[in-house]
């Protein structure tokens, strides 16, 4: 099956926050608290459609412990998708939020789409950061904001789909020069050739993004 | 059929005198009063796979030559070595005698039996070829040999040519493909080898390097830039010559000195060579058809699967599938010494003294570096693998030390045991740090049986080491990758105390890896450069040009010395190899090298990013054959030699760190 566009996401966020179940919950549609802790970065894919057009989201799950962000920021380069995510039962989670952005714009593409989410609000009764916090540090940042659980995957579907949603209304608005990689977006056959006219050069790179 | 052929080759290459001044000219002379009768025949030397029954051209065949691989001077296999030319490319070929050598006693024979098939060079591709290095004995007495070397640094078994034919052997090549001397030594024949920039860019027109005459003829006119084609085919072969002596004396060839390092070792080569009951030659050996089908095999590589988000924009034959797996790269090229049994019981205990001493550690380390370790013994032989146990104690000393230090660790333990609910409330950093292992232990090989389940009673002992050690060494803390460490050492201690010692003492060497600056994986990243950059040029300039001379795609292959690369059992076996410190302290970077350099065909020729690159090396987990990694990066380790040990600097991890007065881990402030 072929892509129309092919979107690099990034997950960023501390330590057990959630990131490998979410991307898991996403690719898999299964929730599995028993894997191995990431190291360096892990990979997964799936297909979505947008606009009638299928998307493979190609989503980059990095280590969240402090001592690995120098290697974290060499993934950066060249996602068009992030999501931020903290742990809405652990503060300090919350209170890191800055110092991820701070990387992630000092390292990504200006024009990256980041999505914050407040993972695992199937424990509410246990929550230490409010919607509301959370909401507001998004407003303040130009973020996109929703809760989610990857336990019982609401809102997980969601989350990525808009972000998806957001990074095709850049390249239909011609934010984005598709023909050019930096920005985290692969030009695949499915589509005629809409801006920038790369659909024959940068398709080259899909076929070894399974 | 093949006594005429073998007459016909007789006929064509008159045995000629020894020579010790291979000149351009006559060389060419002998080939060109051969080349006017080619055999043609039928593929039947052909990849079998292939469909097409392709027209290949004998260009040089030569009976009488013959490999010796064992250390039995009596043990050979003689064979036919053959030249030949296939849609334009020139490969190589041996294949041997149906009979053993009478040469051989019958013992032998039924030995070297068992490697007739596993030395057959099947179709190699001249254009994989780096050098060929010509041996000839002094005084004329013995008899000529060459080496092939192949691009990855890597090399075939000696040739022994019985019956001479070596001089043709040269003629024929320098016919067919671009091949000029070394100017540093005049026994190094560099093929391929265009160095000059101009030279540089004609090849490029030409992939791979190698052609017909036809094709020879035509670079020549584009290269001088006169005349049509027409003209180009009266090329006479004197001006051919030179032309092929004037890129001789231009070339300045960087590589060169590496390469003649790499031969002042191969002495060593050789003698593995001799050694060897290496397996490596069963293997495929087709690999230049695939290296120049591979852009087209690409996208039906990558689509094996029926994954139903596949999303290749071609749709590809799926008829045309190869059915093998992700390492295609079965490169036939490796002379490391085949792996041995682990160290036995019974083997353990001849190593030891009435007292327990360990009477041998060199030849222990030996073993056990070939082998690895029955699992059995590993509780015992790891404590002095890892340097918990001196090599020369007794029995007495190891039991008395582990009351001592039992009863340390303890005191060790109580430390974070007695801070209380009230005053963990004050100690942040406390809580965090244990927070973070109580969040890791619980994500740590707990697939593995003796880690499963819940409210595994080990999970808590793991727990408990960890949170211990980032007492015991405050300044560096807890850092996610030790409980992958840690994991197989309680799994084969079975001991909380000895456990954490051994693990400390594992740490010694390898806590760098979790400073905090990263300043550790750097220095070994840069090694790793370094040794690439020595051991295979092109591969290291393919990294230089794609901006990936970081080499943070091994960072988790260097972290925690490939632990999610390899199955529980297989790590057990890695490390203890690894903790020999046999050959070099920094054996795993040449697994490094052995694994990309299994991989570089597919690395280079499907142009890969940082990025796919990554994803690909990521994705090898669980895909590595261990036993010829290891073969593999022995010979590595052992052709780099000196060259190799300077690559690294002094205090790379798991060296022993260079104390300064600050301490051992130079920290910033908010360490976990």
């Amino acid at each position: 099956m072929s892509y129309a566009y092919l979107f690099k996401y990034i997950i960023i966020g501390d330590t057990g926050v959630g990131k490998s179940c979410l991307l898991l919950q996403f690719t898999d549609k299964r929730f599995q608290p028993v894997h191995d802790l990431t190291i360096g970065v892990e990979f997964g894919a799936r297909m979505i459609t947008i606009d009638n057009k299928p998307i493979k989201l190609q989503i980059w799950d990095t280590a969240g412990q402090e001592s690995f962000r120098s290697i974290t920021r060499s993934y950066y380069r060249g996602a068009a998708g992030a999501l931020l995510v903290y742990d809405i039962t652990r503060r300090e989670t919350f209170n890191h939020l800055a110092s991820w952005l701070e990387d992630a714009r000092q390292h990504a593409n200006a024009n990256m789409t980041v999505m914050l989410i407040g993972n695992k609000c199937d424990l509410s009764h246990r929550r230490a950061v409010s919607y509301e916090e959370g909401e507001q540090f998004a407003k303040e940042h130009g973020l996109v904001f929703m809760e989610a659980s990857a336990k019982t995957a609401q809102n997980v579907e969601e989350a990525f789909i808009k972000t998806a949603g957001t990074i095709y209304k850049k390249i239909q608005d011609g934010v984005f020069d598709v023909s050019n990689e930096s920005y985290g977006i692969k030009v695949g056959y499915a589509v005629p050739n809409t801006s920038g006219g790369g659909a024959g050069s940068s398709s080259q790179g899909g076929g070894c993004c399974s | 059929m093949r006594g005429e052929e073998a007459a016909a080759a007789e006929a064509r290459c008159p045995r000629s005198p020894e020579l010790h001044d291979l000149s351009d000219d006559s060389d060419y002379a002998a080939a060109a009063a051969a080349s006017s009768n080619h055999t043609v025949m039928r593929s039947d030397l052909a990849d079998k796979g292939s469909v097409e029954t392709a027209r290949v051209d004998v260009v040089y065949e030569k009976e009488g030559v013959t490999i010796h691989p064992m250390q039995y001077g009596s043990g050979r296999i003689s064979g036919i070595l053959r030249l030949y030319l296939q849609q334009g490319s020139l490969f190589l070929s041996w294949e041997p005698n149906e009979e053993v050598d009478s040469f051989s006693t019958s013992s032998v024979t039924m030995e070297i039996e068992k490697y007739r098939n596993l030395y057959t060079v099947k179709g190699l591709p001249l254009s994989d070829v780096r050098f060929i290095r010509k041996h000839s004995p002094a005084f004329n007495i013995g008899v000529e040999y060459i080496i092939i070397v192949l691009s990855s640094g890597l090399a075939y078994p000696p040739f022994y040519f019985y019956n001479s034919g070596l001089r043709e052997l040269f003629a024929s090549l320098k016919k067919h493909v671009f091949i000029i001397r070394s100017d540093d030594d005049p026994n190094v024949f560099l093929v391929n080898d265009f160095q000059d920039p101009l030279q540089k860019s004609l090849s490029s027109l030409e992939l791979p390097g190698v052609a017909s005459v036809a094709n020879a003829m035509s670079r020549q006119n584009s290269f001088s830039f006169t005349g049509s084609v027409d003209e180009a085919r009266h090329v006479t072969p004197s001006s051919m010559t030179e032309y092929v002596s004037k890129q001789k004396h231009k070339s300045n060839d960087p590589g060169r000195d590496l390469s003649i390092q790499v031969l002042e070792k191969f002495s060593l080569v050789t003698k593995f060579a001799r050694d060897t009951t290496s397996s490596l030659f069963r293997e495929n050996h087709n690999i230049g058809a695939r290296t120049y089908g591979r852009q087209q095999q690409k996208h039906v590589l990558d689509n094996r699967a029926n994954d139903k988000y596949t999303d290749h924009p071609i749709t590809p034959d799926k008829g045309s599938l190869p059915s093998d797996s992700i390492e295609s790269d079965n490169l036939p090229l490796v002379w490391g010494k085949q792996r041995d049994n682990p160290l036995s019981v019974e083997e353990w205990s001849n190593f030891l003294d009435p007292e327990g001493r360990v009477m041998d550690s060199k030849a222990l380390r030996k073993k056990v570096f070939y082998g690895g370790v029955d699992h059995v013994l590993r509780k015992e032989v790891w404590k002095f693998l890892l340097g918990y146990h001196e090599y020369d104690s007794t029995y007495a000393e190891r039991e008395y030390l582990a009351v001592v230090k039992r009863a340390e660790y303890e005191a060790i333990k109580s430390q974070w045991k007695s801070i209380s609910p009230t005053q963990a409330k004050r100690f942040t950093k406390f809580r965090e740090r244990k927070g973070l292992i109580d969040k890791d232990v619980v994500r740590t090989d707990r697939s593995v049986p003796y880690y499963e389940g819940d409210d595994n009673q080990n999970v808590v002992v793991l727990r408990d080491i960890l949170l211990t050690y980032s007492f015991y060494n405050f300044d560096l803390g807890y850092c996610q990758g030790m409980s992958d460490f840690l994991a197989p050492i309680l799994y084969v201690m079975e001991d909380e105390p000895e456990s954490f010692w051994c693990f400390t003492i594992l740490m010694e060497r390898l806590g760098a890896n979790f400073n905090r600056d990263q300043s550790g994986m750097h220095a070994q990243l840069l090694a790793l450069s370094k040794l690439v950059e020595l051991l295979d040029p092109p591969l290291h300039n393919y990294f230089r040009q794609n901006d990936c001379l970081n080499y943070f795609f091994c960072f988790r292959w260097v972290l925690i010395q490939f632990k999610r690369e390899f199955s529980f059992d297989q790590i057990m076996l890695l490390w203890e190899v690894l903790w020999t410190h046999y050959l070099s302290e920094h054996f795993h970077l040449y697994l490094c090298i052995a694994i990309l350099k299994r991989y570089r065909s597919r690395i280079i020729g499907e142009q890969m990013d940082f990025d796919t690159l990554l994803k690909f090396i990521n994705e090898l987990s669980g895909q590595i054959n261990l036993d010829r990694a290891l073969q593999d990066a022995e010979a590595l380790c052992s052709v780099a030699g000196d060259n190799g040990a300077a690559c690294i600097p002094p205090g790379t991890p798991p060296s022993m760190p260079i104390e300064t007065d600050g301490g051992l881990y130079v920290q910033e402030d908010e360490v976990l």
